[in-house]
């Protein structure tokens, strides 16, 4: 390993993994990452194309879909990820505009 | 004078006659409050804090006597033994270690003896560059120490489990009902998925509240579309019921109306099985014995969850936002609501009644 220079993130942690002689465990990505397979619509418009079935106020749904990693596309997925994302905000109905957007954190 | 005291002691308790038993609803509240609520009063009892909750304490049980809770939380990795009158800790088990990640995803329930607690499990190994899904299973421990008994290998997207009330089985609802014994080997498999697929398509069944303490009988509602019915009838989609009988071991699956609204989740009333109540923007509720509505009203706003006062009087409201509402269980107008303090949300948490003598 002593001429290559890991380029990305995946290259960095087998460099570190081949040091700790654990190189058997960095793989390719092979199957979607992440909490949920669960891209469904319901968000923006309910099943019947409406929005009379949507949760009412909408933030009354925000951490039903953020804690169960529901819709980590639309709300950040307090299970896993960003468990502190809601610490400023219990009283959702008054405190939403706590609620920030995320960001991956960077690899490497 | 301390015969004289003892005697007028028992006087008084004769005179009283036994003690009366309460219901209250144990309502957990963002990010790790657990409200204890005093059902016929309409006020907060106690507010127990727990420790490392976050981001909600989501599903709590409780034991027979109202004494005791085990709540799963801090991400439904952990499970803390409470104690309901002092409002303290007396333990806590940690699912997860450095190498697995574990989750216990929606599924707890103590057994009617009170000396073991199932989980379902959700565990990950967490390798260098991999998340390495296991299989799921449901674990028991000891639930006096806490000490992890044994566990089962069961199938994956399982999420309510229930002992059945003799103890000998547990029912793990998923895309099948499973039955297992009460080692959590599978004895037998009911069809949900693939129920009455001549008729219907396959039944959309999500249901992650526990709310079968009271009626002793696990109640979801489901959605398919009649087969019989033109794909462009709009009253081709049927909202049905699917009750498991924690007593008898029944399980039935019926349609009950045309699929205009949702319901996120129903419960049975403990004094009438047969009588259904469903929530989410509107609150029905249902006669299983005609398979019909029996009325239905708005809401004020969306509500997870329902269960049902032991008189089967009142029917409560609990999740999403951050109160508790009582309806009339035959009228459904509205009796009241209680508010969670600092009006933390109760989002996606089981919310439980128990009852306790005065």
């Amino acid at each position: 390993m002593k001429h290559l220079t890991p380029l990305n993130a995946k290259a960095q942690q087998y460099s570190e993994a081949a040091e700790e002689g654990r190189e058997e465990e960095v793989v390719a990505m092979n199957s979607m990452v992440g909490c949920t397979t669960s891209f469904d619509p319901g968000w923006e418009i309910d099943a019947f194309g409406g929005i009379g079935n949507l949760c009412q106020p909408m933030e009354a749904d925000l951490y039903g879909c953020a804690d169960p990693c529901w819709w980590p596309a639309q709300v950040p997925d307090t299970m896993g990820t960003y468990p502190n994302w809601s610490d400023a905000a219990s009283n959702v109905e008054q405190d939403w505009r706590q609620l920030q957007s995320v960001f991956p954190k960077a690899k490497g | 004078m301390l015969a004289r005291m003892t005697a007028t002691a028992i006087a008084a308790l004769l005179l009283a006659g036994p003690a009366a038993a309460r219901d209250y609803l144990l309502v957990p509240a963002r990010p790790d409050k657990l409200v204890i609520v005093d059902a016929e009063a309409m006020k907060v009892d106690k507010v127990i804090r727990l420790e490392n909750a976050g981001p909600l304490p989501g599903l709590p049980v409780v034991n027979k006597d109202g004494t005791r809770a085990y709540v799963l939380m801090n991400g439904l990795e952990s499970i803390a033994f409470v104690d309901l009158e002092s409002g303290e800790t007396i333990r806590r088990i940690e699912m997860s270690t450095a190498d697995e990640r574990v989750k216990g995803m929606f599924g707890m329930d103590l057994s009617p003896d009170g000396k073991t607690l199932a989980v379902y499990q959700s565990p990950v190994r967490m390798l260098v560059d991999e998340f390495q899904v296991q299989p799921t299973r449901i674990a028991f421990y000891d639930a006096e120490t806490g000490e992890l008994k044994s566990t089962a290998e069961v199938p994956r997207q399982i999420t309510l489990i229930a002992w059945s009330k003799d103890g000998s089985k547990i029912y793990g609802m998923g895309r099948k009902m499973h039955v297992f014994d009460a080692a959590g080997r599978m004895i037998e498999e009911r069809p949900i998925h693939d129920w009455e697929t001549e008729r219907y398509s396959q039944p959309d069944v999500l249901d992650v509240w526990s709310q079968f303490e009271q009626s002793g009988v696990m109640v979801s509602p489901f959605y398919a579309a009649r087969k019989d019915l033109p794909a462009d009838d709009p009253t081709a989609f049927r909202t049905g019921i699917l009750t498991q009988d924690l007593e008898s071991g029944d399980m039935r699956m019926q349609e009950v109306e045309v699929a205009d609204i949702f319901y996120f989740s129903m419960a049975a009333s403990p004094t009438d099985k047969d009588r259904i109540y469903g929530a989410y923007n509107f609150l029905s509720s249902f006669d299983m014995g005609s398979s019909k509505p029996v009325k239905r009203v708005p809401l004020p706003h969306s509500y997870y969850s329902v269960n049902v006062s032991s008189d089967g009087r009142t029917v409560w409201l609990g999740g999403a936002l951050s109160d508790v509402a009582a309806y009339d269980a035959e009228t459904l107008e509205r009796k009241g609501e209680v508010r969670m303090p600092d009006g933390a949300s109760i989002s996606l948490a089981s919310v439980r009644m128990f009852t306790r003598g005065d």
